[in-house]
């Protein structure tokens, strides 16, 4: 009876793998012919696809290597990756920023993904990979922009210039022993910076969601250099959950805005913050003109836990985290303001920084010094 | 023949359009085969999506009747076996002292079940949500989970969007680039 059992189970077993496939030419990798990159491989590893009744599951492990035949240098690049655009768990997108890649160079990207399409969709490949952007070192960008990744990629090249500015200036005053202190800084506070389990959704709550709500109002931190001050906001809040930010924001300079990032922290009753989400504001219906009023909203819901608990929210902090000029022109906020306002240790690090710290992990304060040189 | 775009598709399959638009858009898939295996397929797609991962139901009434079954069966079995008639019998023995314990094993079950527990708050039901935990990006709907995003490094930085997007930002082990992947609520 046992070795019948056995037998089934073995042949359940391949039934269920023989449902996984390679994914082999079913990835198309689509890059305009007047793009200034090219494709130079693309290595499909272990993608798979695998059928789940009417659905089909597309692990993606994919390494392109891009060869940039521009004259110069690339700062970052996004791309677009779909499966099918309209449902759930059907697009992502794959962004490299910090990079530094000279004209007619080679350089790589990996894409680790998994998504999910309807199994009877018209013909054709199953996955697409578009580019969206490729931004160069003089912030001139390339690409149909569909993602937005021209404002997201300069900001993060804005804010890789600013912390390697920041920490070249303390190998300048202290040295590489003042640079392994601060890179040492810098660990710690990742590692304690607090973390959550964050939800989102959108549309509106139903249900005991509902039950207790209320609308509670932001408090804001303002930086003296913001081009933009958020003037009053509020939110739905129920136990852990928050709803529908809607935040009025003031243009103080003299031009027109196109996009406003406000980034949202929460305290729980601990007087503990958190980083909660940034609420954006753009598109056609977003236009602020110089000192002029808008409100920044969003029909969202974030919901969150700590160690697999809720996190009672009794507070709400914002304040302006990025503003995109109708020229394309970028602001962030500098190193110091975010100090001063003890952000450093609730904010993510930069992607650069992430990227120094990474170097000085795995190489010593002497490569990362050496590394800091080059720019 | 002009066909509707992939979104209005989705759109009518989940019942999501304006009169206007869906009267249209059924006048349209009515006529066009090519169509209406679209719309099919993102109806299971949704549906598909709903049961992955789920888990098996368990009847409990049938397993609950199963068991009284049993008990009336070893109590019957042991009559058939009893030598002379002797009162009070279905009190001593193994077998009532098992049937004893199942019933007390089924009405604990049951008591168990049947006890009200607060719900949950629970945001958006129905509607898809992204989550971010140690391991990478979750999509869930309808109580439902798939993962998206495995992060294999462990130094992950996650940034949720209030438009629906939740990024996850790390230092790619193989290329030593940093890359953030974005993935997207609808």
């Amino acid at each position: 009876m046992s070795s019948k059992l056995a037998i089934l189970f073995v042949a359940g077993v391949a039934a269920l793998n023989a449902q996984d496939m390679p994914l082999d030419n079913s990835v198309k990798i689509n890059l305009p012919p007047d793009s200034p990159l090219t494709l130079i491989s693309a290595n499909l590893g272990e993608s798979h696809v695998s059928r789940r009744g009417s659905a089909v599951v597309l692990d993606l492990d994919v390494a392109l290597t891009l060869h940039n035949s521009s004259p110069n240098r690339v700062r970052g690049v996004t791309l677009l990756v779909a499966a099918q655009e309209v449902t759930p768990g059907g697009k992502a997108s794959v962004s490299v920023p910090s990079l530094d890649v000279a004209p007619n160079q080679n350089f790589p990207v990996r894409i680790n993904l998994r998504l999910l399409r309807p199994a009877q969709m018209g013909g054709g490949p199953l996955v697409q990979v578009n580019l969206d952007g490729v931004l160069f070192q003089d912030f001139s960008f390339y690409g149909p922009n569909r993602l937005d990744s021209r404002r997201s990629m300069t900001a993060w090249e804005m804010e890789a210039q600013r912390d390697r500015k920041y920490f070249k200036s303390i190998l300048a005053a202290r040295g590489v022993e003042g640079l392994k202190q601060a890179m040492l800084e810098s660990l710690n506070r990742q590692t304690e910076r607090p973390r959550l389990d964050v939800q989102v959704s959108r549309g509106p709550a139903v249900g005991s969601a509902a039950v207790g709500e209320h609308s509670a109002k932001f408090a804001f931190l303002h930086f003296p250099d913001a081009p933009v001050d958020p003037v009053g906001g509020w939110a739905e809040i129920a136990g852990n959950e928050a709803r529908n930010p809607r935040i009025d924001v003031r243009n103080l300079s003299s031009r027109q805005v196109r996009y406003v990032e406000i980034d949202w922290i929460v305290n729980d009753r601990q007087g503990q913050r958190f980083m909660a989400g940034s609420v954006p504001a753009s598109g056609p219906e977003f236009n602020l003109k110089a000192g002029g009023i808008s409100r920044v909203l969003q029909d969202t819901a974030l919901k969150l836990s700590k160690d697999g608990g809720p996190v009672s929210i009794a507070g709400m902090t914002g304040f302006v985290g990025q503003v995109e000029f109708a020229d394309g022109k970028v602001w962030i906020p500098n190193r110091e303001a975010l100090a001063n306002a003890q952000l450093l240790g609730i904010l993510e690090p930069s992607p650069e920084e992430q990227r120094l710290l990474d170097l000085y992990r795995k190489k010593g304060p002497k490569a990362l010094a050496d590394e800091l040189n080059k720019f | 023949m002009t066909h509707p775009s992939q979104s209005t598709l989705a759109l009518y399959a989940g019942q999501d359009l304006g009169w206007f638009a869906r009267w249209r858009t059924q006048r349209h898939v009515a006529e066009c085969r090519e169509c209406r295996i679209e719309v099919r397929a993102f109806g299971s797609a949704s549906e598909e999506l709903a049961s992955l991962n789920e888990l098996p139901a368990i009847a409990w009434n049938r397993m609950a009747a199963e068991m009284k079954a049993n008990i009336r069966l070893g109590l019957a079995a042991g009559e058939c076996v009893r030598t002379g008639p002797a009162p009070f019998a279905w009190l001593s023995g193994a077998r009532a002292l098992t049937a004893c314990a199942s019933i007390i094993a089924l009405v604990a079950t049951g008591l168990l079940l049947q006890r009200p527990a607060p719900a949950p708050p629970q945001i958006a039901t129905g509607s898809a949500v992204l989550r971010a935990t140690a391991n990478g990006i979750e999509l869930n709907q309808g109580g439902q989970t798939l993962s998206l995003l495995h992060v294999p490094s462990g130094n992950v930085s996650y940034s949720a969007g209030a438009q629906g997007s939740m990024r996850a930002g790390y230092v790619d082990s193989d290329t030593g680039n940093v890359t953030i992947d974005n993935v997207y609520v609808q």
